[in-house]
């Protein structure tokens, strides 16, 4: 395949993030790349596999005090802690995964939802000694400073925020293009089909899973990190549907709709609790809105049209 | 004759699932009390055809009338309340339901409580009345669900494959039902049984891959050599 | 344990067991006939407690408040029918469930809008105990329990007795078949909405004086509910009462044994039942139609 055309997209994409932050706060930029990350597993696997999850949470949850507990107990360096929340979250989708992912499709969103429930009672009150409660996990100071990228330091953080959605963007665009990608996505239509191919949809949607969910504990211990403390609030009931909503908004199963989702909520949530206090009426009427009108979400919508403009145009650039 | 005497003028439908089209310019007539047959390979359309006239399915294009009313558009519950029964092929009544109280659903969609004539086709069911349905055989079924059909006197029954997987003797039953009921009620008989179909039939439609490739009127061309070739 | 702390953990298991199975009969109607994931019953249910709360402080009648709680949520239930379920019944179950979802966010921003953020106490209708077996119960748990058993007698009746109730049940076998005998089915989607928002802002109305009335409680119980519907099985009406009366006796006799734990227990219960039924113990498969 055509090397500026697989990049390209990815280059302009993150070009006009980069571009975001000269205009919009700091916190703001930080906050829409963590978000997107973690709502990419969401994305990932409604779009690709078909499973919805209202408990994306819990695994944000997992990496998130992951990487708490090992500020908070153990060490400093921020690296490790990250890399630790990673793998906690790696290990915790392998093992769940194989008890989820058999269950048909929406009895695995609800279970997730009450996983998601389950951690947030965990972390609030029957490990209140080690999580300190609704109090939180604070430790902000004890972070080291780090080589290379200081990441106790916001601007340097959003550095390194920014080049970790950009590699994991790369490493979902190139597993859309792999045959394990084509297999989500048959996955999702037709079980039987790619049974009889010889494939397992249990495996595949194993793997799925666990990409997924890994990528949201990443996001777990960004937060951790960038914010210096923890705490059950995370993983409230209130805050299960807010990957789902910034997937929808976004575009399910497209590319780059966690990005513009996130954009886009994360402005709203801003701009309307000034104004409003009470952005969730608005975020509530969204979502209907949006599933009755057309659930192909913002860029969902758009990018039919944009690519029809590039494909005109190169087209047209061919045929001279 | 004008269509607003047919019970059914069916010309141009056009149907398709999702993308792919099934029912290719599809042209049908029935008259009062008439019987007509569908034959045809599994596949053929005849099923679409019935589940889009009886108002389960919509067509791309093309027009569905009954006595002058169109029929496209109509939900299926309100087709069925002008006197357009529909009878699937699978065999399925409410199983946790009584007989007597599939029955019963019938009366109160037709407002016909009167069961007698249900009964004197079908003597067995008045044996059977406190059954749960799910305990029936094949055979009980099928009577069962014709027998929730005629009530509130149907002017058109649309069946779909009545006699498959059923027991000779059972057949030959059916066979006897549906030539006292087309005294009274217009059939249109999707089936693969040759033999009973020509032995009914004022008409058979031949289906295949879609289309209409054969209509046989003549009472006496009706025999199941001429059917062979589409199936 | 003494036998006191025992019997008193019974009845307070039972009467939370009789307001989950309130709570989840809606969704598990809902499902059954129509195949919808409805989550925006958790919004009739806050709204149930909330006009308990005005009608109760407005009216110094606790009772009149639940009886205006139910209405105004049966209404409401009719209303989303209407304008949004109508629309969406052909789709697969994603999107009902996200589709409900939105409507329950969106309604917990409107009671944040009316009401405002601040917990708000309700008066129980009965202050005063009863004393069972050696042991003083508040008569409002018995009164609790007694409605749930008058509802639950009164949806089998409903549903075995009544002809509207059994071309609901065959709608739950066949939907397809009930239309072809020219039954209305969209009407009765209409009716057992209505029954299920009834029912939902009716457990809202009854549990508000035992808790806090607050803007997020419908999203707090959402996984309880999850929890009864799944272990039940959807779609099963005795599966949500068998559930729902476990459910809570796990978590009143657990909290008496180790509270924090108690909460957590039902999720316990709900990943070994499904380990070895994956749809529950009376649940139907959840296939779209």
């Amino acid at each position: 395949m055509n090397i500026v055309k697989w990049w390209w997209g990815l280059l302009l994409c993150f070009g006009l993030v980069a571009l975001g932050r000269v205009f919009l706060p700091l916190p703001f930029a930080i906050e829409v790349l963590i978000f997107s990350i973690y709502t990419m597993g969401c994305n990932y696997l409604l779009g690709r596999v078909g499973f919805i999850s209202f408990g994306q949470p819990a695994y944000l949850a997992v990496g998130a005090y992951a990487a708490a507990f090992y500020f908070f107990y153990l060490g400093n360096n921020p690296y490790l802690g990250l890399l630790i929340g990673i793998v906690v979250g790696m290990v915790v989708s392998l093992i769940i995964g194989p008890l989820f992912v058999r269950l048909r499709g929406d009895y695995f969103a609800l279970v997730n939802l009450a996983l998601a429930v389950i951690i947030f009672y965990l972390m609030q009150k029957v490990l209140a000694n080690v999580t300190h409660g609704d109090n939180g996990l604070w430790f902000l100071t004890s972070l080291t400073a780090t080589p290379i990228l200081d990441l106790t330091r916001p601007d340097q953080f959003f550095i390194f925020a920014f080049l970790a959605a950009f590699a994991l963007w790369v490493f979902y665009k190139y597993l859309d293009d792999t045959i394990f990608g084509a297999l989500c996505l048959a996955t999702k239509m037709n079980d039987d089909k790619v049974k009889s191919l010889g494939y397992s949809n249990f495996n595949i949607r194993l793997v799925a899973f666990v990409i997924a969910n890994t990528t949201t504990a990443f996001a777990g211990a960004m937060y951790a990190v960038y914010l210096g403390f923890v705490s059950p609030a995370i993983t409230g009931p209130e805050r299960a549907a807010d990957p789902v909503v910034v997937t929808i908004l976004g575009g399910v199963g497209t590319l780059y709709g966690p990005l513009v989702g996130s954009v886009v909520y994360t402005g709203l949530k801003d701009v309307l609790s000034k104004v409003f206090g009470n952005w969730e009426l608005v975020i509530g009427f969204l979502l209907v809105f949006i599933m009755l009108a057309g659930e192909r979400g913002i860029w969902g919508s758009l990018e039919p049209q944009l690519r029809r403009l590039f494909t005109r145009k190169a087209a047209g650039g061919v045929s001279q | 004759m004008s269509s607003k005497d047919l019970v059914l003028a069916v010309s141009g439908l056009n149907v398709a699932y999702n993308e792919s089209k099934v029912l290719f310019d599809v042209d049908l007539n029935v008259r009062r009390n008439q019987v007509v047959a569908c034959v045809g390979r599994n596949g053929a359309g005849k099923s679409t055809m019935l589940k889009t006239i009886a108002g389960f399915m919509r067509p791309t294009s093309g027009t569905i009338t009954s006595d002058g009313e169109s029929l496209i558009g109509r939900a299926a519950f309100v087709i069925a309340d002008m006197g357009i029964k529909y009878i699937p092929q699978d065999k399925k009544v409410f199983s946790d339901l009584t007989v007597r109280e599939n029955l019963e659903l019938g009366s109160y969609a037709s407002q016909d409580y009167d069961w007698m004539p249900v009964f004197d086709y079908f003597p067995k069911l008045k044996v059977l009345l406190d059954r749960k349905a799910g305990y029936l055989s094949g055979g009980e079924r099928q009577m069962l669900m014709i027998g929730r059909a005629i009530l509130g006197r149907p002017k058109m029954l649309l069946v779909d494959e009545p006699t498959e997987g059923l027991a000779p003797s059972i057949v030959m039953h059916l066979r006897a039902v549906f030539s006292e009921l087309a005294k009274k009620t217009a059939l249109v008989i999707v089936e693969q049984n040759l033999p009973l179909v020509c032995a009914i039939a004022d008409k058979i439609y031949a289906l295949k891959e879609g289309r209409i490739m054969a209509e046989l009127t003549e009472r006496a061309s009706i025999k199941p050599e001429m059917c062979e070739p589409y199936l | 344990m003494n036998a006191q702390l025992l019997i008193s953990g019974v009845i307070f298991g039972l009467s939370l067991g009789g307001i989950f199975f309130l709570m989840s009969i809606g969704l598990s109607l809902c499902f059954g006939l129509m195949r919808v994931i409805t989550l925006d019953q958790l919004l009739y249910y806050s709204i149930g407690a909330y006009l308990t709360y005005t009608i109760g402080l407005l009216t110094g009648d606790v009772w009149l408040g639940i009886i205006g709680g139910v209405i105004v949520a049966a209404m409401s239930s009719f209303l989303v029918e209407r304008v949004v379920f109508r629309r969406i019944y052909e789709r697969d179950l994603a999107f009902s469930m996200i589709t409900s979802f939105g409507v329950l966010i969106g309604g917990v921003g409107v009671i944040k809008y009316f009401w405002g953020l601040i917990p708000r106490p309700v008066p129980a209708p009965i202050a005063a105990q009863v004393n069972i077996l050696g042991t003083d119960v508040p008569s409002y748990r018995l009164v609790i329990i007694g409605v749930a058993m008058l509802v639950y007698l009164g949806i089998w009746i409903f549903l075995n007795r009544t002809i509207i109730g059994k071309a609901i049940r065959a709608g739950t076998e066949d939907c397809g078949h009930v239309e072809g005998l020219g039954i209305n089915v969209y009407r009765l989607f209409t009716i057992t909405f209505i029954i299920a928002g009834a029912l939902s802002g009716l457990a809202g109305g009854l549990y508000a004086p035992l808790i806090m009335v607050d803007p997020q409680m419908g999203l707090e119980v959402l996984a309880f509910v999850f929890m009864v519907v799944i272990i039940g099985g959807l779609g099963s009406i005795k599966g949500t009462l068998i559930s729902s009366l476990l459910v809570g006796q796990v978590v009143s006799l657990g909290s008496l044994i180790y509270a924090p734990l108690a909460q957590m227990a039902p999720f316990a219960v709900m990943l070994l039942i499904l380990l070895i039924k994956p749809t529950g113990l009376f649940g139907s498969t959840l296939q779209k139609r």
